[in-house]
């Protein structure tokens, strides 16, 4: 369970202020798969990053029971100095993990061969993408947080990950962001639209949708 | 959670990021973390060896090596903890994506690897000094561990301050460079404090790397007795500055991202 308790977040930056969040009081279900949609810069990322911990509220309180991920995006935590093995046993480290069984499982599902051992800068952002999302995947988590990265990857690899995911939300759950509809409609059953500072809950996809294509 | 699983997870995180500090500013390579040993000891030992040279007399002692080194790794054991952590927050800005890692945990990753590094510089310069009879063993080798532990201590809390002011104007890195030369002149590196006149030391005592300095000296050589030494200004000094840095950080934690 995701709480928000009258959560406020606003960016105030030169002069400029948004609201993103306006006196938000909101429960993130831990049976359902949620999407997040809304316009470009309603503030998707940054709930997201609110939810995962990393990122606090101007007011109000965001409380969470279950083990979450940290957002799956473009923009890794990665370091690009470091090889893509010593980021992965890093993460593994912080998440208590045993480092040699993240790392196989790793290597398995993100197919990077002997890239592996070289600095993720040199990586393209596909690799990057297919690194963090099979890290990810290798912990166990009870939330995971997605940003539209189920998009990155050639055929083949779209279908593993898919499976994979299927595979962990069974005991598992997932929150999305994503702009496409079949991937909506493949994850989740219940969705959030953002839009001026409020949060609306829908218990159908279609309903969001509906008024994502209206309001959007 | 449980107050065991909390400290078993800040122990974890601090860790590995300490792990992953050693691998970042040392390389992938073995030899890289060797340099880090190597350049410190390289300049001091050039410094030395310079002023030896020039045939001056050791201000006390007969160890022109000796006494400078008393000093010289204090000093740049603290330069090193203030331009480090000074840009801990943005060298690690994209770790931050982890709910579980929290800023002060970048600078106290940083303050471990810095300390672990300066033990073994200390270790092998001093014991450097005494294989080449240079030098006697240390008469209280206890103080020069509670100067240095102190050291520390001030390092952390200097070094924080510049982070933050650092990570508000980018232009701090410049004037915090501008503290690093006069400290050299106003640590007593090359002259004994307490030998100055009065005027002199009145200005000269407020800088605490001098009382660090001078505690090094009153715990390697077993007679120094210095006048001008107050413990409780330092460590005082430290515990001001690290407290207000500390609060600072996680005020201001919202508003710098």
């Amino acid at each position: 369970m995701i709480t928000l308790d009258t959560v406020t977040k606003i960016y105030k930056i030169k002069d400029v202020k948004k609201v993103i969040l306006d006196q938000v009081s909101f429960t993130f279900d831990d049976s359902l798969n949620i999407a997040i949609m809304g316009h470009n810069g309603a503030g998707k990322s940054t709930l997201m990053r609110m939810i995962a911990g990393i990122e606090l509220p101007t007011s109000g309180l965001i409380e969470r029971n279950e083990k979450v991920s940290w957002p799956l995006g473009f923009a890794s935590g990665f370091n690009g100095l470091m090889t893509g093995v010593e980021n992965v046993r890093f993460v593994a480290r912080i998440y208590g993990e045993d480092t040699e069984r993240v790392l196989a499982s790793v290597q398995e599902f993100a197919n990077l061969g002997r890239s592996i051992d070289l600095p993720i800068s040199t990586y393209s952002s596909g690799m990057k993408a297919r690194l963090a999302f099979g890290l990810s995947l290798a912990i166990n988590f009870d939330c995971y947080l997605i940003d539209e990265i189920t998009a990155v990857g050639d055929r083949r690899f779209k279908k593993k990950s898919e499976v994979e995911l299927k595979g962990k939300i069974l005991n598992a759950r997932v929150i999305m962001i994503s702009h496409a509809e079949k991937t909506i409609r493949d994850y989740c059953e219940n969705g959030v639209l953002i839009y001026q500072g409020k949060l609306y809950f829908y218990d159908t996809i279609d309903e969001l949708l509906n008024d994502y294509r209206k309001f959007c | 959670m449980g107050l065991f699983r909390l400290i078993w997870l800040q122990v974890r995180v601090i860790s590995a990021l300490t792990l992953r500090e050693t691998r970042m500013t040392f390389g992938t390579s073995h030899s890289g973390y060797l340099w880090a040993i190597l350049q410190p000891l390289v300049s001091i030992s050039f410094l030395v060896f310079l002023f030896y040279l020039i045939g001056r007399q050791a201000p006390y002692g007969a160890s022109l090596a000796l006494f400078f080194s008393t000093a010289i790794l204090t000093l740049e054991l603290h330069n090193k903890l203030s331009t480090s952590l000074m840009r801990a927050f943005t060298s690690n800005k994209s770790l931050l994506t982890y709910p579980m890692i929290r800023e002060t945990d970048t600078l106290f990753a940083r303050l471990i690897l810095i300390a672990c590094t300066f033990v073994m510089i200390n270790c092998l310069l001093y014991g450097g000094l005494i294989v080449f009879g240079f030098a006697d063993l240390p008469a209280h080798p206890e103080k020069m561990l509670l100067a240095f532990m102190v050291s520390c201590f001030l390092g952390l809390g200097i070094g924080t301050l510049n982070a933050i002011l650092f990570q508000c104007n980018q232009s701090w890195q410049h004037v915090e460079k501008i503290f690093a030369r006069p400290l050299f002149f106003l640590s007593g590196v090359f002259y004994i404090p307490s030998a100055l006149p009065p005027e002199a030391i009145a200005v000269l005592k407020w800088n605490p790397i001098l009382h660090l300095v001078e505690w090094t000296r009153e715990g390697y050589y077993p007679h120094y007795e210095s006048d001008v030494l107050s413990i409780a200004y330092p460590l005082s000094l430290a515990a001001v500055l690290t407290m207000i840095a500390l609060f600072w950080e996680r005020i201001t934690r919202k508003k710098r991202v």
